[in-house]
């Protein structure tokens, strides 16, 4: 067995061990979601990869309903399986940090629909409580905010 | 291709030479988007499930768990991206004269 010499300046990353089943953070540091599956850039299946060929590229984190595939075995279909593009990624360590906002990705859908149709609909439900606004002004006036 | 096609997928040489128990990737810190390519295979002889790390560190506590994981992977090794000559579906096939390298982390 050779020494592994060239990892000298990239970092090094495992799936299982780094990656996957790791929380994922949006913008603000709200957890959106759980690394459930890794997708890679085109891998010529089942045909002879060239020797110089380059090596594929995380594309995307991928979420979904994993949990009975993982009891029973098999995988869900593509379609449940809900994406979020790597370049969104800004770092990964315990958890991974994105770059962008929930509000910008699918995986929160849910969330948003429920508030949009059913939270939405009951009364006090499209607004801050007042409480939180008054506590906030009381803050402001005694210099409390952030300045 | 998704990572759990590669994950458990059985390994070719000239013989059967195990399991992919974890798939490696540089991360590029220095560029915009962190591209992440992949480096290689850690191919584990005896097992298909993860080794948590075990083989891949100098970790060796709590000593039952960690000697356990280590018997159970021991053999592991890491191959390269450029010695893999062809994927399909659960099936691995290794260049003639791959390399094995070691599977510890830096």
């Amino acid at each position: 067995m050779t020494p592994d010499n060239d990892r000298q300046s990239p970092r090094w990353v495992d799936a299982h061990l780094h990656l996957l089943d790791r929380q994922v953070l949006d913008v603000h540091g709200v957890p959106i979601a759980v690394v459930d599956d890794l997708e890679l850039s085109d891998i010529p299946a089942g045909q002879e990869i060239p020797r110089d060929a380059p090596a594929p590229t995380i594309t995307a984190l991928l979420s979904g309903p994993t949990l009975a595939t993982r009891i029973f075995g098999g995988r869900p279909p593509k379609s449940r399986m809900l994406s979020t593009p790597w370049v969104a990624v800004r770092e990964v360590g315990v958890v991974i940090k994105l770059s962008v906002g929930r509000d910008t990705r699918d995986l929160s859908w849910t969330e948003r629909w429920v508030r949009d149709h059913v939270i939405g609909h009951i009364p006090g439900g499209r607004h801050t409580p007042k409480g939180e606004e008054s506590d906030q002004a009381q803050s402001n006036d005694r210099g409390g905010g952030d300045s | 291709m998704i990572i759990t096609e590669l994950l458990s997928a059985r390994v070719y040489g000239p013989d059967f030479l195990g399991f992919v128990s974890d798939v490696r990737f540089s991360l590029d810190t220095e560029s915009v988007g962190l591209p992440a390519r992949l480096y290689g295979i850690i191919v584990s002889p005896h097992a298909r499930s993860s080794s948590l790390g075990f083989e891949r560190s100098g970790l060796r506590s709590p000593w039952p768990i960690a000697a356990l994981v280590r018997w159970r992977h021991r053999g592991s090794f890491l191959v390269r991206w450029a010695d893999i000559e062809r994927i399909d579906v659960n099936r691995i096939q290794l260049r003639p004269g791959f390399e094995c390298a070691s599977p510890e982390l830096p």
